[in-house]
């Protein structure tokens, strides 16, 4: 198996839950689905299929989260978020999301309706209410603030660092400092008709659709890059559940396995042990070549060694090979299932439109059921080795070294510090900081973290002298002259200088207490209240920008815009699994709004 | 001729208590796999299988034995399994060759990366035979060293329950890690060993397991002087109610475990001074002995000699 379904990426859906209004379905067609047709609208290459009730459509952009750099996180949310702001309140189903690599403006309604909603975005592209900026920086400052997360945000950065694949981990920087031009430029070079695709479920284009927009070369996905060097690997995390993911090539099999790990899961985690009352896995695909498998359970702190367990015992079991062909076959029948409905086409336009923006391959449906028929025991097998072969898992408490999975770094590669100004710590725990010409290093008796400038991907700074720097591999150093000796404003105006320009964020003044003071005044420095020993510093500076403390940065947008307020966790968890999934973000929005 | 015994003798060798064993210890000191292949798989209960592993302890060097028969089959669950069992107990005399506050960082690294190494063969073996009751078995030990948590020991036990419901050997281990030295409570404890006794079939030896039970209570409030709780007639009375249901049943079968049975109600007992009720268990295991529980009161050999003397003498 090389070539997935259309429905690894987006299964369809039944109409009701599709497009509102739909009638039940009713018996399977005879004849295969109304094709799929492709048209152009104002040099937009647009893809349409009749769907029964009201038309949704949906506008792509080929840029998302992965696109921007830490210093930028953000600014395609503000895009999005300010090509709507004119929509305003209405009772129309409509919204926008932004993913890692792509970006949605979508409407379910009548003709007139989709027409008027897409128009204005097109419109507002095209002009971006820049007087609105700062109030929309305010908005998201708060808004992720108050966003929950998924139980896997962490992972991106510990497998990508605070680049590329890796950026959803983070809060996003942007809104701290973005400016009208940074925000238009980004909207001229990304936003453009040659970096989208319409879908439009209707068998003609709506009439009095203007979707003038500038041209642009149309944007390639951007490429990973792992900073993990040796898989598997493991993380550790708060306790509450247990994450583990893996990146496999694209395929049928891949999307049946995600399936069939999910239902294993279940069985193992919570109908037989009660660990777990959530345990499910997800396929999402991450670019053209691959995607990541996400499996996920819950646990009661009383019961989180035996979800650790119990999660490395399933996959474990899936890897080698005892699968029944029964649990290949529900997975399978599931899916096969979802090529019922009478509205086939309406419904795979999403992932067809989508697969058209990457350059992704499409299937027809007969090929696509081929493909799922045709996925073997040793295909399931296959994939479960391939996970485990990439796996980054994540787990409360201990380790995971007694599973073979091998610690993540903590600290930056062993090397002599470079020649510059040392800054031992006040709080008299023999730390050291050295500033150099190219490079802050912070020395401990456990480890050290470095940060070059020249690969620094952000730098926080602060009126009070405080320089908190991001290097590209993740790692974290906060420079704070109140906490090391001999820190001027001389040595710190070194590190401002020498990170390239594009990364350096001027922050607003921090409230008196939350300037740091040795020990324990103001702020603490270490992120969390409990005793931390060295080991587990450089794991928290990583970690660091998910905490609570870092509020006043803002949480990110990982991929979708939760406003609903408070969803209860079993809500968080659907939204979760529907994240990174290109009609998952769409359907999750419907949820939310209609 | 008659074998000359001495009067007072006791008995801790497994091949000599149980001779069959002695059939495998021979197999393996002669380096031959496919009879000790055929020795397990001759045995068709998995606690007799498991407390048959444990013949590997004093097996010096068979890691290296077996290690080539992982080589040589590298199919076979049982090479695997029984080499992971020989790395727990290479890996456990490195520990306890020191008391636990002597034990170094060094020394606690080793222990540690034997027993992950076993676990490693583990995870394998359970995940391509996931009923296999001597993988699992050995499972709870290497979860109990490497301090993987009691919810996961647990787990463990239940997957094996799950196909061996009534494994005397996966009991007595698990019913280590209730007890509060390893993390659990009284109530768990009890709880576990009076529930297995329950749903047991008439003359199952799970009755050993509220012996156990009470033995460990007793030791744990032994401290220096050794206390009092196995006097009272409560315990006394559950203990015998328990050897009723259980060795003294008629429907008992004994089993490998049968000498280990009769050790840990003769030791509840007689620990608490019930010496005429004890007496029965000691005559019929003449002299064979277990260092559990008799290790628990000091020398162990002195414990069983002086026990079983005093029981025979009053009853």
């Amino acid at each position: 198996m090389t070539q997935e379904s259309q429905t690894t990426q987006a299964p369809p859906v039944t109409p009701e839950a599709r497009i509102p209004g739909a009638t039940a379905p009713g018996p399977a067609p005879a004849a295969p689905p109304v094709g799929i047709r492709e048209a152009e609208v104002d040099g937009i290459r647009t893809v349409l299929a009749a769907g029964s009730g009201p038309v949704t459509a949906g506008l792509f952009f080929r840029v998302g989260v992965a696109d921007e750099t830490l210093a930028t996180t953000g600014i395609t949310h503000l895009v999005e978020h300010l090509a709507l702001h004119r929509h305003g309140l209405s009772d129309l189903h409509y919204n926008g999301a932004t993913s890692a690599t792509y970006t949605l403006f979508h409407v379910t309604g009548t003709p007139a309706e989709v027409t008027t909603y897409l128009n204005g975005v097109c419109a507002a592209l095209r002009d971006l209410p820049l007087e609105r900026l700062e109030t929309e920086r305010e908005i998201l400052r708060t808004e992720s603030a108050g966003r929950s997360r998924g139980p896997n945000h962490q992972l991106p950065l510990w497998r990508y660092g605070a680049q590329g694949y890796g950026l959803g981990s983070y809060t996003e920087h942007g809104p701290w400092h973005l400016t009208a031009d940074a925000v238009r430029d980004w909207a001229r070079t990304r936003f453009t008709r040659d970096n989208a695709v319409l879908w439009i479920t209707s068998d003609t284009v709506p009439e009095g659709l203007d979707l003038t927009l500038p041209s642009g070369p149309p944007h390639p996905l951007p490429a990973p890059v792992s900073i993990l060097p040796v898989t598997p690997a493991y993380i550790r995390g708060d306790s509450g559940g247990v994450v583990v993911d893996g990146i496999v090539r694209r395929s049928s099999a891949a999307t049946l396995f995600a399936e069939v790990l999910s239902r294993a899961l279940f069985v193992d985690l919570r109908q037989k042990g009660g660990y777990s009352y959530v345990a499910d896995a997800d396929y999402s695909p991450r670019d053209n070549d691959f995607a990541a498998i996400t499996a996920y359970a819950d646990a009661l702190p009383q019961k989180q060694d035996a979800v650790v367990g119990g999660l490395i015992d399933t996959l474990a079991r899936l890897r080698a090979g005892s699968i029944e062909q029964s649990e290949l076959d529900a997975a399978r029948a599931k899916y096969l299932k979802q090529y019922d409905t009478p509205d086939l086409a309406a419904a795979q336009l999403p992932s067809y439109a989508l697969n058209l923006l990457t350059g992704h391959r499409n299937l027809t449906p007969d090929e696509q059921r081929a493909e799922l028929a045709a996925v073997t025991l040793d295909d399931l097998r296959e994939v479960a080795r391939e996970m485990h072969s990439s796996a980054l898992l994540q787990v409360p408490g201990r380790g995971a070294d007694w599973a073979g999975f091998t610690e993540a770094p903590q600290w930056s590669p062993e090397a002599p510090p470079a020649p510059g100004t040392r800054h031992p710590s006040l709080e008299g725990d023999s730390t050291v900081l050295t500033v150099s010409p190219d490079a802050v290093t912070l020395t401990t008796p456990s480890g050290q973290v470095v940060v070059r400038y020249d690969a620094c991907a952000a730098l926080l700074v602060h009126p009070d002298g405080g320089h908190h720097l991001t290097g590209l591999d993740g790692f974290q150093i906060r420079v704070e002259p109140t906490l090391y000796k001999g820190l001027t404003p001389a040595r710190t105006a070194v590190i401002g200088a020498s990170v390239p320009p594009a990364a350096v964020i001027h922050m607003p003044p921090r409230a008196p207490d939350r300037i740091p003071r040795p020990d324990g005044g103001g702020t603490p420095r270490r992120l969390r209240s409990e005793p931390v020993g060295p080991a587990r510093k450089a794991l928290i500076w990583l970690a660091g920008l998910a905490t609570a403390l870092w509020a006043l940065i803002a949480t990110v947008a990982t991929s979708q815009e939760l406003d609903a307020p408070e969803p209860d966790p079993a809500t968080i968890v659907i939204i979760w699994l529907l994240i990174a999934a290109p009609l998952g973000a769409f359907l999750g929005l419907r949820r939310k709004r209609g | 001729m008659s074998p000359t015994v001495p009067p007072m003798h006791a008995e801790f060798d497994p091949c000599v208590n149980i001779p069959s064993l002695a059939d495998l210890r021979a197999a393996v000191r002669d380096n031959d796999w496919a009879r000790t292949e055929a020795y397990f798989d001759f045995l068709d209960d998995e606690s007799d299988r498991a407390i048959a592993s444990g013949l590997f302890h004093d097996l010096g060097s068979s890691e290296r034995f077996l290690e080539r028969a992982v080589a040589e089959n590298p199919g076979s669950p049982l090479a695997r399994t029984l080499l992971a069992v020989r790395y727990v107990y290479v890996g456990w005399d490195i520990r306890s060759s020191y008391r636990a506050e002597h034990v170094s960082r060094d020394q606690f690294q080793e222990f540690h990366a034997w027993l992950r190494r076993a676990e490693g063969l583990l995870i394998d073996v359970c995940a391509e035979y996931p009923t296999y009751a001597l993988a699992w078995a050995a499972r709870l030990n290497t979860a109990r060293g490497l301090e993987l948590g009691g919810s996961e020991v647990r787990r463990r036990y239940e997957r094996l329950a799950e196909h061996h419901p009534h494994h005397i050997y996966a009991q007595t281990s698990l019913l280590q890690q209730l007890c509060p030295k390893w993390g659990g409570s009284w109530e768990e404890a009890f709880e576990f060993a009076r529930g297995c006794l329950r749903s047991a079939p008439a003359g199952s030896p799970a009755g050993r397991l509220v012996a156990e039970a009470h033995l460990e209570r007793w030791l744990d409030d032994s401290g220096d002087n050794h206390s009092t709780y196995l006097r009272s007639a409560e315990v006394r009375d559950e203990i015998m109610a328990a050897a009723d249901a259980s060795v003294k049943h008629p429907d008992y079968r004994p089993g490998f475990h049968w000498v280990g049975d009769h050790n840990d109600f003769a030791g509840a007992l007689s620990l608490g001074g019930h010496h005429r009720e004890a007496a029965p268990f000691f005559r019929t295991l003449g002299d064979r002995a277990t260092e559990s529980p008799w290790g628990y009161a000091g020398d162990k050999r002195v414990q069983f000699l002086k026990h079983r003397k005093t029981a025979l003498s009053k009853g």
